[in-house]
């Protein structure tokens, strides 16, 4: 007879609630207090720093502050990212070893293409991207992390229903920086809900039970709905007033300026390519990176794909990590030599490549 | 020297298994700590590093510092109860030594035990580690570094 693992729908909440349940919740599956769960859940208008992000950094906080959007600081790591009703939040607080995996990679990408796998019962073609996205024809419809405590993991996701693309374009700082018809075309080119891919937002039921289908099956469990205990209550109660300090908003602070986003255009032959670099210079990583231009690349995902595989590369290995993506993806490029991907992010970074003669 | 699947384990450094961290005792009593090849190996490359701030005492177990990589967040737990005493600038600017160096340039914090003998007692070194290392690889089902 296969387990029975906890259903959990935590309905809309306020981020501060979102995250101090995160805690607790984790902390007593760690503690072995609670049983697996998946938990259902979605924000107020809130955004959410990664663990590690300075909120200085990442968020044009008076906007924020203006427009009544919560801000709170995830346990979980990734980037910055705005929430608000149109999107719901799906969480799996599981023992380590009842997932039989033991690298962090591969455990991602299990979940994520179970995840994918429900997401395609609504009819849309969703599939796992390393590291951690879910992407509908290379938009992305779903991001990830996770945290490991103890024996117990947390691993969280979003799922798109519906989005205000401008929204998020202002209330993150670096691509407030170039809020132009441009940019905000860009991230819709990269951005794909499920309003806009079966032209109406699902019901919220049937997407968590596509979900539950997809989990259920792919882990071999059954779910049965249950509240919280009465040790998850007491431990949310601790976690609620930590997380309402300051000091947690801010535990993590660098100064905006250590952080910049640099563009670079230029013409190679077959085509004109911009890329536009958030980089992180002490740490020389490369955070983010997108491509534009008029260059021919087919499919054209493939330069999503790329942006994909660049998200967090050492800049030491930019060059590696394009040859390779091209070597293992079938990507058409015409007379467009892919090295000039890698030579476009050189040059907004400012160190000219080197051409072989 | 230990060799478990792979994975490089010196044996004079003492061991808290389950939390995949060392200590290393130091002449002036001092403890520096940091993560296994094999804690490395299941997290992949490291691109953050919060450690907690120097002057915090941190109880045996608790997190001293988090790490994140691929987007998964881990606490490093202190192997004993101690004070922080610092911390590694250059982890800060490049989290990935960490990977590259773990029992040498990629050290976490370092720390001053309030009661080593006590605490130590449950932390494994010497020619029992690569047997403990062995089972938890086996409980976890790790392939190898």
């Amino acid at each position: 007879m296969s387990q029975t693992w906890r259903l959990l729908d935590t309905g809309l909440r306020s981020a501060a609630h979102n995250i101090s349940l995160n805690r607790a919740l984790l902390e007593a599956r760690a503690a072995g207090e609670s049983p697996n769960t998946l938990r259902f859940l979605r924000f107020t208008p809130c955004a959410l720093l990664g663990y590690h992000q300075s909120a200085a950094q990442e968020l044009d906080l008076e906007y924020c502050q203006a427009q009544g959007i919560e801000v709170q600081r995830r346990i979980t790591g990734g980037g910055a990212i705005y929430f608000d009703p149109g999107q719901l939040g799906w969480e799996l607080y599981v023992g380590r070893r009842d997932l039989g995996l033991a690298d962090m990679e591969a455990i991602s990408r299990r979940l994520c293409e179970l995840a994918a796998s429900g997401m395609r019962g609504l009819g849309v073609d969703a599939r796992f991207r390393p590291r951690n996205d879910i992407e509908v024809a290379g938009r992305k419809i779903s991001g990830t992390g996770g945290i490991v405590e103890g024996d117990a993991l947390l691993f969280q996701g979003t799922l798109l229903l519906d989005f205000d693309v401008e929204r998020m374009l202002r209330v993150l700082r670096v691509s407030a920086e170039k809020l132009s018809d441009k940019a905000m075309a860009n991230a819709r080119e990269r951005i794909v809900t499920l309003r806009e891919l079966t032209g109406d937002v699902p019901a919220l039921s049937r997407v968590q039970e596509v979900l539950v289908e997809a989990f259920a099956e792919g882990l071999g469990v059954a779910f049965e709905p249950s509240g919280l205990i009465s040790e998850e209550e007491e431990r949310w109660g601790a976690a609620l007033q930590e997380v309402a300090q300051p000091g947690w908003i801010h535990l993590v602070e660098k100064p905006p300026a250590d952080r910049s986003l640099c563009h670079a255009t230029q013409k190679f032959p077959g085509g004109l390519v911009s890329a536009s670099v958030d980089f992180d210079a002490a740490g020389e990583r490369i955070k983010q990176v997108w491509f534009s231009g008029d260059f021919f690349v087919a499919p054209r995902r493939a330069v999503m794909d790329l942006e994909a595989a660049l998200r967090n590369t050492s800049l030491e290995r930019l060059e590696s990590t394009v040859a390779n993506f091209f070597a293992t993806h079938e990507v058409d490029c015409l007379q467009f030599d892919p090295v000039n991907f890698a030579r476009i992010v050189r040059q907004a970074l400012g160190v000219v490549p080197q051409v072989a003669a | 020297m230990a060799t478990v699947r792979g994975c490089n384990l010196p044996d004079d450094l003492y061991y808290n298994v389950e939390n995949n961290v060392w200590a290393r005792k130091e002449a002036d009593g001092t403890i520096t700590v940091g993560m296994t090849s094999y804690a490395c190996s299941l997290a992949g490359e490291i691109v953050s590093y919060t450690p907690k701030k120097v002057g915090k005492e941190i109880e045996q177990n608790k997190s001293v510092c988090t790490v994140e990589s691929g987007k998964w967040v881990g606490p490093v737990k202190a192997p004993v109860t101690g004070e922080v005493l610092a911390t590694n600038p250059d982890v800060a600017a490049k989290p990935g030594n960490i990977n590259a160096d773990p029992y040498g340039s990629g050290w976490l914090v370092k720390m001053k035990p309030s009661n080593w003998d006590g605490d130590s007692g449950g932390l494994v070194t010497g020619a029992g580690v690569a047997n403990a290392f062995e089972v938890k690889m086996n409980a976890d089902g790790f392939g190898g570094c």
